[in-house]
């Protein structure tokens, strides 16, 4: 679009405005009617790609075992007996009965104290029973329950705490997108429940925990998005003292939002837990076009208070198009960049997703803005007076400018020391994430888990998949030793308290057959004996008893490791230390193992993160850095450019090193997102030199001097906007959000100075061809002359041109 | 004459949707008839246990069974003889009338030369890794009159043969949790008083099983079921029983329902 032509452009805009508006309307309503049917998606897998070997291998484990992420509910009693009392173990019974009735629980995979069967010996036989058989009706059943229970190693530190005053319930779903409307019943059945006196009852695991997260951060999101919006449309108000000046950008706004929820929807993408980030992201960056246009259709106005209302609008536009274009087009290129790069389905969406916003937040701000300007009536702003143009807070900008035209190397100095302060804090910065974490720490959710993870073996669970060569190879006693000593290896790991397999159901057996005696608690020696002990417990079990444990031919098993903490540095330790063994020790000809379940796809997934990020993040910046030299037509403006964004992001990563903010699924699209709103600040302030110097013939220091009071006041209520519209969110109670609004905040106030401190400081440094003022510049044209807004042409033509109001 | 027999059935089926219930013999009547039905004092035979997963794997298992009543009480003994590695298996159950008597199992493991005693079984629990109850195995082809009250709600074609469907439900909750069935809803074949077909209704009143008795053959003049198919709907998991060399005689050694014979084996 060339000058002439987007003269051409708004003159017909401005033609039709009531049109433009009207279908500028519907299309709006068009994309919003999609918004209902967008759907949920708070899995914690929906961050990995479905066909990542670890997602893909963990389905078919599930698939084999029927391994779900279950909700784990804990009852505690401190008391003497523990949790061996007969109205505490009624309890445990009333629970199990009451999660028959959740459709969506899994009806054979409960599993508790009220469910399982006791394996023991007899002199002459073997008894597999419930162990609540009899009902424990009275303190003598209760206590024969907890010594047939502490009895059975296997449910030590798993079902019951090593201590008794502890046991659990474990629920899996049928389906895990029902968890968080599980998680919602079990908190009224934890209401409902008949509890004693000492009796507590905890509410965690991992399906519990991806259950609530989900309401919890949007809950939170729902209630601030508008507050951010409320903020941002205050500073609008302060801004401009209209009504026009506070409403507009709204309009705005919603075009916006609802075109990227709306495609959202009609694309069938789910809205991810991130996705809660794109409409506060997207307000802040549509508010920053309508912003810039409104402050130069203002100073025309104040410029010009005879001209009509079409003409100022006409004539502020030609002058804002192409920054405006040129921030849409490297913002998009920065969007571009994330979902390119970016490992995780739902980033990828934001990043397209973000992108298609700000084409849209273009489109609206080129089209609707100046046709509603146009359509009513001139009315000046109190904020661009025309006897005074410079109001307060332009001044407080020239001030500002004041200080770079004279010590320009200090800035720079400055920013260096700045920067080098940056890496230190920046190399402190550890790649790590823990589910819980995201939590307040008051929530019930987190002192649950503390409770569960203190009491118990853990509820984080790493599954080890043995596979033989053969049907009933599980049956041969050297494989099911050899499962043994991993059992045992693993167990020596850091914050590994426990592990079940096929082989301790074998020894319990083997002890039961062998009259009880302790000394028999070991594997037995032959295939035929495993075989035979199989088809024994098969006599009272269920066909589905060991489904859990071994697959139907015996060929597969699967060892449940249970760790006591679900944080990745920790994981990654036993998963290395694992992956290790099963190389060097456990895998031969005949049996082989791999590792899968909810760690060690974390564990994947983590690392993948930090892997890939530090490349998406320089792939964004390159293509920012592309973009910025193509628009600019100039390298060197391109690198002054994307200098402050780098900045930004540095900082951002300093901050997150120094106040031990960990490198994590959320926050690591935080430096993206700082490169999305960060780089307008830099684009407005290098275009408008450009202009200031190769159009109107200033000096560089003139041109500096004339930067802040306009465009810099403009950029100071962009960032005002964005800076305290983020900030809203840290009032939440989520961790995740807080963390997200004040580490954009701090990204968009370092963007912001470094645009206006840094660049301007550069240019005078190093006085760059592309901006350097020869009066042979205009013929030169080593910039297409065209490209170049002429404000003499603009007012000669819109001279003779005379527009009909 | 078999197109005569539909014409006459389908006519009288459809006379039955105006007729009103009554008409058609009591939920009662058809139990009686059911546990009328001779099944022979003692029977040998040969069952094919094939129990399949839902991924579709399968477990096999070759045994020879013997029956015999002693009055209301039933033994039964079974010998594995495949698969290699649970060959000469044995496992022995003597099933007491008086509903307050547990059973009595025995299970001999050779791989350890020992006879086992196993905890009587409740009800509801599952036979050897199938997915028939110990009450289902108990019963056999005859149904339980105390358990349920039963109402006949019409009448069917199952495979040609002229059913009625009884409805039968468990009389209390308490027995409906031992027996781990809140509902069965029978195809009770007329002639034979066999029932065909049966749908099992779990606690929350969701279909749980459905049997298939097929195969019904006279053998010694008893009609005999050579092939017995259960469903799981919840876990996807099935069974199928084929019997083979099926034989009354009541003269069945009675040693061979002894602790003694399943060491000994076969």
């Amino acid at each position: 679009m060339k000058t002439n032509n987007a003269e051409k452009f708004f003159e017909t805009i401005t033609r039709w405005p009531k049109t433009v508006v009207l279908i500028s309307l519907v299309m709006i309503i068009f994309c919003a009617s999609f918004i209902p049917t967008l759907q949920k998606d708070t899995r914690s897998d929906a961050f990995m790609p479905p066909d990542h070997p670890a997602l893909v291998y963990r389905e078919k484990v599930k698939e084999i075992f029927g391994l779900n992420d279950p909700m784990v509910i804990a009852v505690v009693n401190n008391g003497e007996t523990g949790v061996f009392n007969s109205q505490t173990l009624k309890l445990v019974q009333w629970l199990s009965d009451a999660l028959l009735d959740i459709e969506a629980v899994d009806a054979d995979r409960i599993t508790s104290l009220a469910t399982e069967n006791d394996i023991v010996g007899t002199q002459d036989g073997m008894l597999v029973e419930p162990f609540f058989d009899p009902y424990p009706e009275t303190q003598q059943t209760a206590d024969n329950i907890r010594t047939a229970v502490m009895d059975f190693p296997l449910y030590m530190g798993s079902l019951v705490a090593d201590d008794g005053k502890a046991t659990l319930i474990v629920a899996e779903l049928q389906a895990q997108n029902e968890a968080q409307a599980v998680y919602q019943k079990l908190l009224t059945l934890k209401e409902q429940a008949p509890v004693g006196p000492a009796d507590e009852i905890y509410i965690a695991g991992e399906g519990a925990v991806s259950g609530y997260m989900g309401t919890y951060i949007d809950n939170d999101a729902k209630r601030l998005n508008p507050i951010a919006g409320l903020i941002i449309t205050l500073m609008l108000l302060i801004a401009f003292r209209t009504l026009r000046g506070t409403l507009l950008p709204n309009l705005v706004v919603l075009g916006t939002v609802a075109s990227a929820l709306g495609m959202m929807a009609a694309f069938e993408i789910p809205f991810f837990i991130i996705t809660n980030a794109l409409p506060v992201v997207l307000i802040g960056i549509a508010v920053a076009d309508s912003i810039h246009i409104l402050s130069q259709y203002y100073e025309e106005a104040a410029r010009h208070p005879l001209d009509s209302s079409r003409q100022i609008t006409i004539r502020a536009m030609k002058q804002m198009w192409r920054p405006i274009t040129l921030t849409s087009l490297t913002t998009m290129a920065g969007f571009f960049g994330l979902s390119l790069a970016s490992v995780m389905p739902p980033m990828e969406y934001f990043g397209i997703f973000a992108m298609l916003g700000v084409a849209a937040a273009w489109l609206y701000s080129m089209t609707v803005v100046p046709a509603i300007l146009s359509l009513l009536k001139l009315k000046p702003s109190k904020a661009f007076k025309p006897s005074q143009p410079i109001d307060w807070f332009g001044r407080r900008m020239s001030s500002m400018g004041a200080v770079v035209i004279h010590r320009p190397g200090w800035v720079l100095a400055v920013a260096l020391l700045v920067a080098l302060v940056g890496l230190v804090g920046a190399s402190k910065m550890e790649l790590n994430e823990e589910r819980i974490t995201i939590f307040h720490e008051d929530e019930d959710i987190v002192s649950a888990d503390k409770v569960i993870n203190s009491k118990f073996d853990g509820a984080h669970y790493l599954d080890i998949v043995i596979e033989t060569d053969a049907e009933e190879g599980l049956f041969n006693p050297g494989h099911l030793q050899r499962i043994e000593a991993l059992q045992n290896f693993v167990e020596t790991l850091p914050h590994v308290n426990g592990s079940t397999s096929v082989v301790d159901y074998l020894k319990q057996m083997n002890r039961a057959i062998n009259e009880d005696r302790s000394d028999a608690y070991q594997l037995p020696l032959s295939e035929e004996l495993v075989a035979q002990y199989f088809l024994l417990y098969s006599a009272s079990g269920n066909p589905s008893d060991f489904e859990q444990e071994v697959d139907y031919d015996y060929r597969l098993a699967n060892v449940r490791i249970r760790l006591d903490s679900g944080r990745f540095n920790f994981e990654k330790e036993v998963v290395e230390a694992v992956e290790q063994y099963i190389h060097k020790h456990f895998n031969t000809p005949g049996i082989q193992a791999n590792l899968s379940g909810r760690i060690n796809v974390d564990y994947h997934w983590i690392k993948r993160l930090g892997e890939s990020h530090f490349g998406s993040i320089g792939i964004s910046l390159i293509l920012v850095l592309l973009m910025a030299s193509i628009t600019l037509r100039s390298l060197v403006a391109g690198v002054i450019t994307v200098v402050p964004v780098a900045f930004s992001v540095l900082i951002v990563y300093a901050v997150m090193g120094f106040a031990n903010v960990w490198l994590a699924v959320g926050t690591s699209m935080f430096a993206a997102i700082a490169i999305g709103l960060g780089v307008d600040f830099a684009i407005h302030t290098v275009e408008r030199l450009k202009v200031l110097v190769r159009e109107q013939g200033k000096t560089i220091d003139e041109a500096i001097e004339a930067l802040y009071p306009s465009t810099g006041r403009a950029l100071l209520f962009n960032f005002a906007a964005l800076a305290m519209g983020f900030s809203v969110l840290t009032t939440s109670e989520v961790v995740p959000l807080i963390r997200f609004g004040s580490l954009v905040a701090v990204a968009v106030t370092s963007a912001f100075i470094a645009s206006l401190w840094v660049i301007p400081a550069l240019i005078k440094v190093f006085n760059p061809r592309f901006l350097r003022h020869t009066s042979q510049s205009f013929q030169e044209q080593d910039v297409p002359l065209a490209a170049i807004p002429q404000p003499v042409t603009v007012v000669t033509q819109a001279q003779t041109k005379p527009v009909s109001e | 004459m078999k197109f005569g027999t539909t014409i006459i059935i389908g006519f009288f089926s459809f006379l039955a949707t105006f007729a009103s219930a009554s008409e058609l013999p009591s939920g009662e009547e058809i139990a009686k008839h059911i546990n009328a039905r001779d099944d022979g004092i003692a029977v040998s035979r040969n069952v094919l246990m094939e129990m399949t997963d839902k991924r579709g794997k399968t477990r096999k298992r070759e045994t020879r069974g013997f029956r015999k009543y002693y009055g209301s009480e039933k033994r039964t003994v079974i010998f594995y003889l495949t698969p290699r590695s649970v060959k000469d298996t044995a496992f022995l159950t003597y099933d007491y009338p008086e509903a307050n008597r547990d059973d009595d199992q025995w299970l001999y493991l050779p791989a350890a030369r020992k006879v086992r005693r196993i905890s009587a079984s409740d009800r509801g629990d599952y036979f050897l890794g199938t997915d028939f109850t110990y009450e289902d195995i108990k019963l056999e082809s005859k149904v339980s009159q105390q358990d349920y009250q039963r109402s006949t709600l019409r009448e069917e074609l199952i495979g040609g043969h002229h059913t009625y469907v009884v409805e039968a439900i468990t009389v209390s909750k308490a027995v409906a949790k031992e027996l781990g069935y809140s509902k069965v809803i029978q195809w009770v074949d007329s002639k034979i008083w066999m029932t065909r077909k049966a749908e099992f209704y779990d606690l929350r009143g969701k279909l749980l099983k459905t049997t298939f008795t097929k195969n019904i053959q006279q053998v010694q003049g008893i009609w005999t079921s050579h092939l017995l198919e259960v469903n799981n709907h919840n876990t996807k998991h099935k069974t199928r029983f084929t019997f083979s060399e099926v034989h009354y005689d009541d003269s069945i050694n009675d040693d061979l329902f002894t602790e003694r014979s399943l060491r000994r084996g076969l």
